[in-house]
């Protein structure tokens, strides 16, 4: 510790505190103008200069550590005549209307409070930007403070912004484009957020005020988890700020959880309840919708059973609802027909990983991202689909982590990694096997960890022996030089850390490529410790939630398999379990097919335009009687096949929690009021368990009140509580109140004991080959400005920025084909035939095309086909072969 | 030790993956400028009637002051004289020496890298360390505690020497000469350097200005390449080190060693905070030894006659010699070497023999960016703490005087028109303060108190030397010559 005094006050502070964080913790505030916590110091502007007694120049507090005896004055009269001539200086030629219209930004309070007036000697032509729809730029406020160029570089990565000319002819633009739009922006707002002048600035605060009020809470989008302060005015959005001190996103978010949130109030929001009745929807009121469900599904549980419904509970709902619609299928209707689109995207993981570790989920917390030396990205896109893990990893390459990509097409993470696996789409597990097989064969595995926590490598090492790259080179179209060179840098580094994604999970071998990838940590010791493991990056904000929570046909509340929790459930439920196999997402749709499936209740769920194989799915739908939407718009499921609409509203407009992809418990609150007459969907849930006889089990007044029984069934999360989360979410397993959350599982043991096995996994290659009526390998996925079936950010400007999904081609093969950037095709499959635009990208290597999928009038699951993983049935989205057609 | 040939490139830092483009070119003033028949508009050439007409781009120096004011490049040397006991920097140049490798070593150059050689590397660090020497860039830190820091610090794979030899300060040219005239001295010096902290390559960073210098460095370390003094396996001893030269393309502040290191590496040269020190984290992130011509030239002698023959000369804690360059009024200009205390008057009236006419106003040692000497403080001995005390510094060794056809206010304005092109303009006041100050001395009603406050902000709030030291120079200005500014005032 180090003893200091700082306007007098004497105070003892740790080695490493700035005189500027020291003074904050005295409450004395000390002026700023280039500082951002979230940078490294830059000491350029000079405001935060003070007085260090026995130094012949000023200090800046921003930069200078404290040093033992320091005696520091802030405010001394030199120090504020310093400040009060530069601020002068920055004021002569400042426009002293943009302060009379944002009186609050920091530049303009300190203008004001130092007697600066903006002297505006003549407007100097500066770089402006009108047309970005998110940012607008006015560089005549700038005051070459340059965060916008550091928080670009240092925190994005993305480089746009860069200084142009030297002195006081100091000019900040984007780099090597005229606009934003044509530069590598990322939309992010980042600049706009840190920059101190309104030079940098949020479009919707300009066009519709400056909030009245902040709410914090977590992103609606994507596994990461990030939190944000959400600024609203007269009950409406109109900015959202990243939180700076939150666990995950570090005061940074992406252009979804930043500007994609005019959906909330969205002219084609839904928001009255509605029956269908004889083809035409007729609005109804809540009580009479409410009744309306509770008789139809009591009597379809009379005359077909309980096992004729199906539940899907919704990955963008909180824990607490989506426990109460497990439960509700298991304690009212009596079924384990419950299920959650983590059948679709991450079941293979949740499977993959409880089969070998003894956990489905992320080993390792985000927070070991700064402290691997090398990653190893497999199927995964994260800086658009998880843009903040993205912009963490892509930093710390730039620190100089190493970077292994297993991917088919180069993504941006690619360009900075130092080996590229450009594999054909389908050939994962042929790939991970080789990588296996240069580790043993080189010698490379952790031979502690082999002794110590691993077994069955015997088997393992001769099953591998025959996986040779050379083998696999053939099979994945990858050079085997370059699968020994990621096999070598994936052991030889002190802590290699994986990540991965659908291009992993979506494939017939989906649930045996994560496995694969366990093997490749459990060989080279890369588990348990900081900065390892194997870590799914999760698609959608609670999709680790949802399952977790139960909406999962075989697991209970916690993962826990039926049998095992039988008792602690029936006792707390006041219920009996049901005792029959539930159906799972996909079997539900077989079973509507075979007439079986009586009623759908899909919660925030568009099951008919995201499930594969459209035209199946849709055929399979249409014979069921009774489909209950839930929902925040009228989407295709409910305009397709709907017989009841029940208006819910988002996570701005309520409170709960989501579950990130490193297993932490967050804290959702309510910014707005509910749009129109629509309800959380956990009142919903609630209102009809009561009209169906279960008040009882389902008397709850707020969400709190849910998690607190979520608690005493959940054992790994009884010590989560709203008031330990209020700023900081936890990680489970946290069992008690004292617990601090576990933030890297496995250090010491497994939960299925002390080793783990090596599994042996054949490669099974997919059906979906190319040939000669369909040559083409297409692979799926989304963008960084859409969000899944575009429900929210198609009704966002997002649109603007990625209007329509496109089907991506090698330019060669669009050359050789004649067809031009924009150019509509028919693409067909053995399942179906969409139409898209297309667009030549050189990230594709030739013979394979990708497309997103977020285009309701594209469809691109009309694509898509029957197959699924062998073991929980997530369908192959990955891998489809097309041909296509000139229209 | 791995052959150079051997070494891995030097993979970037950090924060290094954005390409050098546009964006950084545009900092520089210089980019493809040839520079044959610009006008100089240094000060030394300010002050003998020259660089008063405005024209882009602007020289500041081309090291041609004995002659000035001057106009494009010239091969002619000035006059060269050793005035120490010993000749340490100036010595085979006052011969005439042609800057061959024969006549360095005729002249009994390259015996110290033979002797360091045969000893540890400790032992070459303990000598500079020994000598007393400090950096003659002009901040005057000591040698021996650099090399010490770089010697010591763990390094995963390379350590770097760096030659400063961005001799930016308007007046001073004794660096252009040592590279032109005896370049063996600095080559040599950077190969001990290399030897004592264990580095394997070198960079001089060389300002766009000293074209022939390019020539002459280019030319000596062919031969140096050729008779096995650099390259793999040095001197037959396992040593492997060499250098490359790196042009600059025309900024001041490039000669700021954390604004040089940027630039080396192709990013926009703006001074950084320190710490981190170039010792730990200097050229793409290795620790680095900066240090500057004339200070590695001066380490060849300090090597074969010992630290204490070198500390055994000079004054106070200013050890050894100091190359000097006087400016074109003197009666006798040139480069003089003496040794730390000689008093100022004896260098401008002995050895300078006074103005060539008028009436002596003041001297400008070690460039615009430090004091100004009034005629009545001259006595003061040339050393850094006693130059300091008075406002002034060595600096690079620049000696400008200037007469009465001078005036202060243009003297000033002069300063502040170099000193507001040159800005980076990374940090307020310099960035806008200069530029603020530059116009209010261009008009004849000054707002005094505006000046004192803008003079303060940039003396005590700015990031680097060059806004300091502007702050410095009007601060002297108005201090000493305060009398004449007064019919100014507004």
């Amino acid at each position: 510790m180090l003893e200091v005094s700082i306007d007098g006050t004497r105070r003892r502070f740790p080695e490493g505190t700035t005189i500027l964080a020291a003074a904050r913790e005295l409450g004395i505030e000390i002026p700023t103008l280039c500082h951002d916590e979230r940078l490294v110091p830059n000491a350029a502007c000079r405001m935060c200069v003070v007085e260090v007694k026995g130094w012949s120049r000023f200090a800046t507090a921003c930069s200078t550590q404290l040093a033992d005896g320091m005696e520091i004055q802030t405010a001394s009269p030199a120090v504020e005549d310093a400040r009060r001539t530069m601020l002068r200086l920055l004021a002569a030629g400042y426009p002293a209307e943009a302060v009379a219209a944002a009186p609050e930004k920091p530049f303009h309070r300190l203008l004001r409070s130092y007697g600066a007036d903006t002297a505006n000697d003549g407007a100097r032509p500066c770089f402006t930007d009108t047309q970005h729809p998110y940012l607008r730029v006015d560089m005549a406020q700038c005051i070459a403070c340059t965060r916008c160029i550091r928080i670009c570089d240092e925190v994005q990565g993305q480089f746009v912004w860069r200084a142009w000319g030297r002195g006081p002819e100091t000019r900040v633009l984007p780099h090597g484009a005229a606009s934003l739009a044509e530069s590598e922006c990322v939309s992010c707002g980042a600049c706009a957020d840190t920059c101190p002048t309104g030079a940098i600035e949020d479009r919707s605060v300009i066009e519709r005020g400056a909030p009245e009020t902040w709410t914090r809470t977590t992103c609606p989008y994507c596994g990461t988890g990030c939190e944000m302060l959400v600024g609203t005015r007269r009950d409406r959005i109109v900015q959202v700020k990243p939180v700076l001190d939150a666990p995950v996103s570090k005061g940074h978010l992406c252009v979804k959880g930043r500007y994609a949130f005019d959906f909330v109030h969205a002219p084609d929001r839904a928001t009255e309840p509605m029956i269908r009745e004889s083809g035409t929807w007729r609005k109804v009121s809540w009580p009479e919708v409410v009744e309306f469900v509770a008789k139809r599904l009591a009597d379809i549980v009379a005359k077909h059973g309980a096992d004729s419904i199906g539940v899907l509970g919704s990955a963008r709902g909180t824990n607490e609802e989506n426990y109460l619609a497990q439960k509700f299928a298991r304690v009212v209707l009596g079924t384990n027909n419950v299920d959650c689109c983590a059948r679709v995207c991450h079941a293979p993981t949740a499977a993959g990983m409880k089969m070998t570790l003894g956990t489905g989920a992320a080993t390792n917390c985000f927070d070991d991202i700064e402290r691997a030396a090398t990653f190893l990205i497999c199927g995964s896109n994260p800086t658009e689909n998880h843009p903040i893990v993205g912009a963490r990893i892509k930093q710390a390459v730039l620190r100089g982590a190493k970077l292994i990509v297993i991917d088919p097409r180069e993504i941006e993470l690619a360009r900075y990694a130092d080996v590229h696996l450009q594999l054909r789409p389908g050939t994962n597990v042929a790939l991970l096997n080789a990588l296996a097989h240069v580790i043993i064969d080189e010698s490379l595995a952790d031979e502690t960890a082999l002794r110590e926590r691993v077994r069955d490598f015997d088997a393992f090492r001769e099953f591998v022996a025959a996986w040779t790259p050379e083998r696999a080179a053939a099979i994945c179209g990858v050079e085997a030089a370059k699968i020994r060179e990621a096999a070598r840098l994936y052991a030889q580094s002190d802590a290699a850390m994986c990540f991965h994604g659908l291009g992993t999970t979506e494939h017939v071998q989906g649930t045996e490529g994560v496995v694969c990838l366990v093997n490749l940590a459990l060989l080279t010791g890369n588990f348990g410790r900081p900065g390892t493991g194997v870590n799914p990056l999760r698609g959608q904000n609670n999709v680790q939630g949802a399952a977790h929570m139960g909406c999962e046909p075989g697991n209970l509340t916690g993962f826990v398999p039926i049998e095992q929790g039988k008792d602690v459930f029936e006792s707390v439920w006041q219920a009996p379990l049901p005792h029959s196999r539930g159906l799972n997402l996909m079997e539900m749709i077989d079973a509507a097919g075979e007439r079986k499936l009586k009623a759908l209740w899909a919660i925030g769920y568009d099951v008919s335009f995201t499930n594969p194989n459209a035209a199946v799915t849709k055929a399979a739908i249409e014979q069921v009687d009774l489909v209950i939407v839930q929902d925040l718009f009228f989407n295709e499921l409910a305009r397709e096949f709907g017989h009841v609409f029940l208006p819910a509203c988002s996570s701005f407009e309520k409170d709960g929690t989501f579950m990130n992809s490193e297993r932490r418990v967050q804290r959702v609150r309510r910014a707005v009021e509910p749009v129109g007459q629509s309800r959380a969907d956990w009142e919903i849930i609630c209102d009809v368990a009561k009209a169906m006889g279960h008040g009882a089990q389902f008397d709850f007044a707020s969400a709190e009140a849910i998690w607190e029984e979520v608690r005493r069934v959940w054992k790994a999360g009884a010590g989560i509580s709203y008031a330990r989360i209020e700023t900081h979410g936890l990680q489970w397993p946290c069992p008690r109140e004292d617990h601090p959350g576990t933030p890297i599982l496995h250090t010491e043991s497994f939960p299925i004991g002390k080793t783990a096995p090596l599994k042996c996994i054949e490669f099974h290659a997919t059906t979906e080959v190319a040939n000669e009526e369909f040559p083409f390998l297409l692979t799926t996925g989304r963008t960084l400005y859409q969000f899944n079936a575009g429900t929210m950010t198609m009704r966002t400007a997002n649109a603007q920025l990625r209007g329509t999904d496109t089907l991506d081609i090698a330019p060669a093969d669009a050359q050789r084909m004649a067809l031009r950037d924009g150019q509509r095709v028919r693409v067909r499959s053995r399942h179906g035939a969409a139409v898209l635009p297309v667009r030549a990208d050189s990230r594709l290597k030739q013979g394979e095309l990708f497309a997103t999928f977020h285009a309701t009038d594209v469809s691109l699951n009309q694509l898509t086909g029957p197959h699924r993983d062998t073991h929980v049935q997530t369908p192959e989205y990955k891998v489809v072969a097309v041909t296509l057609d000139k229209i | 030790m791995n052959a150079l040939s051997e070494l891995p490139p030097v993979a970037r830092p950090p924060g290094h993956r954005h390409q050098p483009g546009k964006d950084v070119d545009s900092f520089y003033h210089l980019v493809g400028c040839d520079l044959r028949d610009r006008p100089c508009d240094g000060t030394a050439c300010f002050v003998a009637g020259g660089g008063r007409d405005a024209h882009q781009p602007r020289v500041y120096c081309l090291g041609r002051c004995f002659a000035a004011p001057a106009r494009g490049l010239d091969r002619a040397r000035p006059r060269i004289e050793v005035h120490s006991r010993e000749p340490i920097v100036l010595g085979r140049l006052a011969k005439g020496g042609d800057g061959s490798l024969a006549s360095y070593r005729s002249a009994g150059g390259g015996a110290a890298l033979e002797k360091a050689l045969a000893h540890e590397p400790g032992e070459v660090i303990g000598a500079v360390e020994a000598s007393g020497l400090r950096g003659r860039g002009g901040a005057a830190f000591p040698a021996g505690r650099k090399w010490a820091a770089v010697a010591a610090s763990a390094t995963p794979d390379e350590k770097f020497i760096v030659a400063n030899a961005d001799e930016g300060d308007p007046g001073a040219y004794v660096d252009r000469f040592i590279m032109e005239g005896d370049p063996h001295a600095l080559i040599e010096g950077m190969t001990l350097a290399a030897y004592a902290v264990g580095a394997r390559r070198g960079w001089i960073y060389l300002r766009h200005e000293y074209p022939f210098a390019k020539e002459a460095l280019d030319r000596a370390l062919a031969e140096a390449r050729a008779a096995g003094l650099l390259g793999d396996d040095i001197l037959g001893r396992g040593f492997h080190f060499d250098i490359e030269v790196f042009v600059g393309h025309g900024s001041y502040v490039c000669g700021e060693e954390t604004a040089l290191l940027r630039s080396l590496a192709g990013l926009r040269p703006e001074p950084t905070i320190r710490p981190p020190y170039a010792t730990e984290r200097g050229h793409l992130g290795r620790p680095t030894l900066i240090n500057n011509v004339e200070t590695l030239a001066t380490v060849p002698w300090i090597v074969e006659h010992g630290g204490g023959a070198y500390r055994a000369l000079g004054f106070a804690q200013s050890r050894g010699t100091k190359a000097l360059s006087l400016n074109s009024l003197f009666a006798r200009p040139g480069l003089y070497e003496v040794e730390f205390g000689m008093p100022v008057r004896q260098i401008v009236e002995e050895l300078g023999g006074g103005l060539r006419r008028g009436q002596l106003k003041g001297v400008i040692i070690g460039g615009p960016l430090a004091g100004i000497i009034p005629p009545h403080l001259l006595d003061t001995p040339l050393a850094f703490e006693e130059l300091r005390a008075i406002g002034a510094a060595v600096g690079h060794g620049g000696v400008i005087a200037f007469d009465e056809t001078t005036s202060i206010a243009a003297l000033v304005h002069h300063v502040l028109v170099f000193g507001s092109y040159e800005s980076c303009g990374k940090c307020t006041p310099c960035r806008l303060g200069s530029r603020r100050l530059e116009e209010i001395f261009a008009r004849p009603d000054m707002p005094s108190d505006e000046v004192r406050e803008l003079i303060a902000a940039l003396r005590c709030a700015s990031l680097c030397g060059h806004g300091t030291g502007l702050g410095e120079f009007a601060d002297s200005a108005l201090r000493y010559y305060g009398k004449e500014l007064e019919p100014c005032w507004k």
